[in-house]
């Protein structure tokens, strides 16, 4: 495998303006762990983007990856093959687990689900410690600056407290004010709220929305659905490899594992603008599943004039009707003004994941009666005089 | 084999290091103990035994020349065993081919294979010599280097060199025992006299009493009797020494010195009891889970209790299986090393069963009651505190019941902190870390500085005491304030040899001493002891007396002398101005004393008595066989330079020198066997020095095992391997230094106790105490090393840890 071009470790700091897009690439990243019973893989070769400025939640059962991939992007753990860059560093080619931890403290901060702050310093020294380290911010400054961030997260009045004496929702807030310390473009935080009242929770989920608006890229592992609906990204992964977002995106309801068997079956079809995916009248042997672009469902009336039915996005489905019914095309639908990206899934792996999650096949039931509706309006639109 | 019995042993198989660790905690103690109580019996059993075994005298006579009807009717006398005579001289000799002189004490017997006292056991080449023959005692070799078979050249008194053939080495245990400063012995068989130009006659008898060889006031009684006869007789007795069969005359000193020993040994056994405690502790916090897991499926207190008592058990087992052999050899080893420098033999190697029934209690019994506290405490735990996963057992929580408020030790480290920043002192956080951490857990700090501390106080102590018996060698010295000490064989006056004296280069002054040889008398006419009156000008700067009570010498003192301390042995309220019965010269006087000054109890009583009486006593004005020489220069080299001089000097100019000895050498084979000493001493300093640095070996790798989970957060957040090892470092140096502080003060007290039973045991005497920087410095780097090595394994085993693996539990 080809290595990404990246820079030095040691410069990362410094050359964070002329780094690329994305602030975390992983590419192939396996882990294997061996012990008496035999050696497992944890991930199975995982590729990965995430660009500048995302707020992107990873989910997953237990045992499925997750924090073994957030261990990846923070150097807490090495890949037993692969490559993981983060801002512009590969973290893991000839760099030694020391210089990582001070390539860590300079380039991200990590909120873990037990806060883990020193019990034996206060929280204005907890805070002030990742300073410290990597020697940031002149020493007589870093009071002030510390001093500041527990003020972001509204604990100024505890600063001087050892955490044993504060709240766990307010021991979280001085975590996250402590990963904030040397202002790092990356925060991973791995279930947060795990451990905190939904109100603590929320306050946490308004500071990460607020260090996204400022230009930060977050990363969090959660098992709560009412945060990842709030991210910018939802990533799954199940069994040590990643879910197509699009598969995700498009079939919420489906089980991971079958998200997964799709995620390997899927095809992936590229349409230019305006050209025809699927025509009227068509036996269709496929479910198709809209990555990128958009695609355009519409009718032909007798005078072959076209008219909208719909206008489907990336994340929407197509092509369902047709197999659950098991007829013909009931109008024609193409891309729209710009090229589409589509992943199409066979007729009889997708009949029979329907036939195995009753929840996914209630759901787009619903969208077929719902579509079916709106095609019968545009239908007797189409066959008016 | 049973679940849990299968548990216990993988406890030990499975963590090796720390199996080790909690092992050589115990065996330590037990090596110590073992090597000291072994020494203890071997010494003190071996060395009455081997005395014992050479037939010494329990009387010595220093007499006039004698013959052997005077002899047979010594043997005759009434309560005498055996008797030997003996002619003993004094010669300068020299090995072949070698041109450094060396003074003997030529002892000349009658017959080698008649020898019944102070046998000679023989070393290598004949045990007999010939006529013109001769054989050295094996100590004589440390200062002359001569080989079987060559021949030894002999100065005699008139300057002529006589040769004698070097046919054996023998060892002689007896003759001069207890006597440091007693010239290397040489043996010659009567028959060689004529050769050296000496009459055959004796001048010493070596006389065992036929019944209570061990009763002091029987040989006392039969001694004193036996003088009293030959004094009639008219054959002078000059000096009686009494001495027991079975006790070596230096045998108090060794079981003083042995005693501090043997107290040094079993505080080390604290001291390792105490690291024993704190690693068993650690271990028992490290198995809170598994003894969780055991109550959670049905173990009961009790059977937890067993499990950790056998294992326990193991491990003082395993740390026997090390320490036993070792403390028996090292205890042997030891034994060895002080026979050797005391001249004594050991009855050979062999297990000591007191010191291996001490060893093997100490071993069991120690881990037991160190362990038992954790163990009891562990098996009574309930199964949700188990399970908790409350493992770094931090002491600086709040108190059940009082949620909002810390501990006011915490309160007070976090309170002092932000005073100082408040005032803009910011301390690096990294530091405060390792500083708070060293309270974390206050139990643990405390055994730890103890046995630290302890060891450094002793360590300090040991130095100071070196200091203060030096000091006090060197006080001593100035009694012996003469440069060069010439005797001769007979009495010059003072003008000839102040004439011939001031001739030669570098010589300043010169002064007539003389020498009284009385005996001390108690009231009712028996010899208490014999008394060394010696005599100098009362003017004289070459004597600068520690005195204790009353006043020194005066030139019109009549009948007046100024006497050591030892005479307090013997009158114990004896104050100046009291009246003693003095035997001199055979006639019984009475002297006042005027004054008591410090001296080495040891060498016996020493008097002063101003010369300008003692010329009167002895009949001498003016004349003296005794001389002392100021030089110019007054170091050791010099003085050695200038006794050769005057030597050669006086010899050539036809006085009859017997020897002449520079005034530093006696001081320097004294101060040398005091080093010998403070070396016993610093071993056990060592050792206990040695236990410390474990015990903080030990505490620093508990602490990091139990933090493992906040180095994997440090790690985290930026901490790269120098910060991790130096957090670690730090806190173990705050340990050191928390303990030297500590040291310093406690090893006041112990100077004053060392010093006081040191000087006791050697000097018969309480001495001032000197305190010096060295033991204070040396101690400091040592605890600063320590300190800093004690911590690097497990600040690097800190470092190498993973976030991954010490985050894992999660």
């Amino acid at each position: 495998m080809k290595a990404p071009r990246v820079k030095p470790i040691n410069d990362s700091v410094k050359k964070n303006e002329s780094a690329s897009e994305a602030m975390i690439e992983l590419r192939g990243v396996v882990k294997r762990f061996s012990n008496a019973a035999g050696e497992f893989t944890v991930l199975k070769g995982v590729d990965l983007t995430i660009d500048r400025g995302e707020f992107v939640s990873i989910v997953g059962k237990s045992g499925s990856g997750k924090s073994t991939l957030l261990n990846m992007v923070t150097g807490i753990d090495h890949p037993t093959d692969g490559h993981v860059v983060v801002n512009g560093s590969d973290i893991y080619t000839g760099v030694t687990e020391s210089q990582r931890s001070k390539w860590r403290g300079k380039n991200l901060g990590i909120v873990f689900q037990f806060f883990q702050l020193l019990p034996m310093l206060t929280l204005l020294e907890n805070v002030m410690l990742p300073m410290d380290y990597v020697d940031l911010y002149d020493f007589d400054e870093r009071p002030a600056r510390a001093m500041e961030l527990l003020k972001l997260v509204g604990l100024e009045k505890f600063a001087n407290k050892l955490p044993v004496l504060v709240s766990t929702g307010q021991q979280q807030l001085a975590a996250i004010a402590r990963a904030m310390a040397c202002d790092p473009p990356l925060l991973v935080a791995d279930e947060p709220t795990g451990n905190l009242d939904s109100r603590s929770a929320d306050t946490i989920i308004q500071l990460f929305e607020g260090f996204v608006a400022q230009g930060k890229t977050i990363v969090m592992v959660t098992h709560d659905p009412s945060l990842t609906s709030r991210t910018n990204r939802n990533i799954i992964i199940s069994d040590g490899e990643l879910i197509n977002e699009t598969i995700s995106k498009s079939l919420p309801q489906l089980r991971h594992r079958h998200m997964l068997e799709f995620t390997k079956i899927a095809e992936e079809h590229i349409y230019l603008p305006h050209e025809t995916i699927i025509s009227r009248d068509q036996n269709i042997d496929y479910f198709f599943m809209i990555r990128k672009g958009e695609v355009d469902v519409v009718l032909e009336d007798k005078k072959k004039k076209e008219s909208l039915v719909s206008r489907l996005q990336a994340g929407e489905f197509f092509g369902e009707m047709e197999l659950l019914r098991g007829g013909k095309s009931i109008a024609n639908v193409r891309a729209g003004d710009q090229p589409v990206e589509v992943l199409a899934l066979p007729r009889a792996d997708f009949i029979r994941v329907l036939d195995e999650s009753p929840v996914t096949a209630d759901a787009i039931r619903k969208i077929v009666q719902s579509r079916l509706e709106a095609h019968k309006v545009a239908d007797q639109r189409s066959t008016m005089p | 084999m049973r679940p849990r019995w299968r548990k216990v042993l993988h406890d030990l198989i499975d963590n090796k290091a720390r199996t080790l660790l909690v092992v050589l905690s115990i065996a330590v103690g037990v090596f110590s103990i073992g090597v000291i109580s072994g020494a203890y019996q071997i010494i003190s059993n071996d060395m009455s035994v081997s005395y014992a075994a050479n037939h010494p005298a329990n009387v010595e006579l220093r007499m006039a020349n004698y013959n052997t009807d005077v002899l047979t009717s010594i043997h005759n006398a009434q309560g005498i065993g055996e008797a030997e005579g003996r002619r003993v001289n004094n010669f300068r000799v020299r090995a072949q081919g070698s041109d450094q002189w060396v003074a003997l004490d030529v002892v000349a017997l009658e017959s080698f294979s008649k020898n019944q006292v102070n046998l000679l056991a023989p070393v290598s080449g004949a045990v007999e010599a010939g006529k013109d023959e001769i054989l050295l005692e094996k100590d004589a070799l440390k200062k002359l280097n001569a080989t079987v078979g060559e021949n030894l050249t002999l100065e005699l008194s008139d300057g002529t060199l006589k040769e004698l053939k070097l046919v054996g080495i023998v060892q002689d245990v007896s003759t001069g025992a207890g006597d440091f400063l007693a010239p290397p012995f040489a043996y010659i068989v009567m028959k060689t006299l004529p050769t050296l130009r000496q009459p055959e006659l004796f001048n010493r008898a070596y006389v065992t009493v036929a019944e209570g060889q061990d009763d002091i006031a029987n040989i006392r009684e039969v001694g004193t009797a036996l003088k009293d006869r030959l004094d009639k007789n008219g054959t002078a007795v000059s000096r009686t020494r009494f001495s027991e069969t079975h006790k070596h005359p230096l045998a108090d000193t060794v079981n003083a010195i042995l005693g501090i020993l043997l107290a040094l040994g079993i505080l080390i056994v604290f001291l390792s009891s105490s690291l024993i405690a704190n690693t068993l502790s650690a271990l028992l916090s490290q198995h809170l889970r598994h003894i969780g897991v055991i109550k959670l499926v049905g173990g009961r207190n009790k059977q937890v209790f067993a499990m950790y008592l056998t294992l326990i058990m193991a491990f003082g087992v395993l740390a026997l299986l090390i320490a036993v052999p070792l403390g028996g050899q090292g205890a042997y080893g030891l034994a060895l090393f002080i026979a050797n420098k005391l001249r004594f033999n050991l009855l050979g190697y062999r297990i000591v069963p007191m010191a291996l029934m001490i060893q093997v209690a100490v071993g069991l019994l120690v881990p037991l009651v160190a362990g038992l506290a954790p163990v009891i405490s562990g098996s009574r735990i309930t199964v949700l505190r188990a399970l908790s996963g409350d493992l770094a057992g931090d002491e600086n929580k709040p108190q059940a019941g009082k949620p909002d408020r810390l501990p006011w030790f915490d309160y007070m480290l976090v309170r002092v902190t932000r005073i100082l920043a408040m005032r803009g002192i910011h301390i690096p956080r990294p530091f405060i870390i390792s500083l708070r951490n060293t309270f974390r857990r206050r139990g643990r700090l405390m055994l730890t500085l103890f046995t630290l501390t302890m060891g450094g106080a002793i360590f300090i102590a040991v130095f100071n005491v070196r200091v203060t018996l030096h000091d006090y060698i060197g006080a001593i010295g100035s009694y012996f304030r003469a440069d060069v000490t010439v005797d001769f064989d007979k009495t010059y006056r003072l003008s000839e040899v102040q004439k011939f004296g001031l001739q030669v280069d570098g010589v300043e002054r010169v002064e007539a001493w003389q020498f009284i040889g009385t005996e001390l008398l108690y009231p009712d006419g028996a010899v208490a002891d014999n008394l060394n009156m010696l005599a100098p000008p009362a003017n004289s700067k070459l004597v600068n007396p520690i005195i204790v009570a009353g006043r020194w010498i005066r030139a019109d003192d009549v009948r007046k002398f100024a006497v050591s301390e030892a005479i307090l042995n013997f009158f114990p309220d004896l104050k100046p101005g009291d009246s003693m019965y003095l035997k001199i010269k055979g006639r019984t006087e009475v002297w006042e004393v005027i004054g008591i000054f410090k001296f080495v109890g040891r060498e016996g009583i020493l008097a002063y008595t101003p010369f300008e009486y003692s010329s009167q006593v002895l009949n001498l004005t003016n004349r003296s066989s005794s001389y002392r020489f100021v030089t110019t220069q007054h170091d050791r080299a010099t003085q050695d330079l200038m006794a050769e001089r005057l030597d050669h000097f006086f010899r050539g100019a036809g006085f009859k020198v017997r020897q002449a000895e520079s005034g530093l050498a006696s001081l320097d084979t004294a101060s040398e066997s005091l080093d010998t000493l403070v070396v016993f001493l610093l071993i056990m300093a060592i050792l206990t020095a040695i236990v410390g640095a474990m015990g903080l070996t030990g505490t620093m790798g508990m602490n990091v095992l139990e933090r493992t989970r906040e180095i994997g957060i440090m790690r985290a957040i930026g901490a790269d391997d120098r910060a991790v090892m130096r957090t670690v470092i730090a806190e173990g140096f705050v340990i050191g230094a928390m303990s030297f502080g500590l040291a310093i003060i406690l090893s006041i007290p112990f100077t004053y106790l060392l010093s006081t039973i040191v000087s006791l045991a050697v000097f018969e005497t309480p001495i001032d105490v000197v305190f010096t920087y060295m033991g204070y410095a040396i101690w400091f780097g040592l605890i600063l090393v320590l300190s800093v090595v004690a911590s690097i394994l497990p600040a690097r085993n800190a470092a190498r840890l993973t976030i991954r693996e010490v985050l894992a539990y999660e």
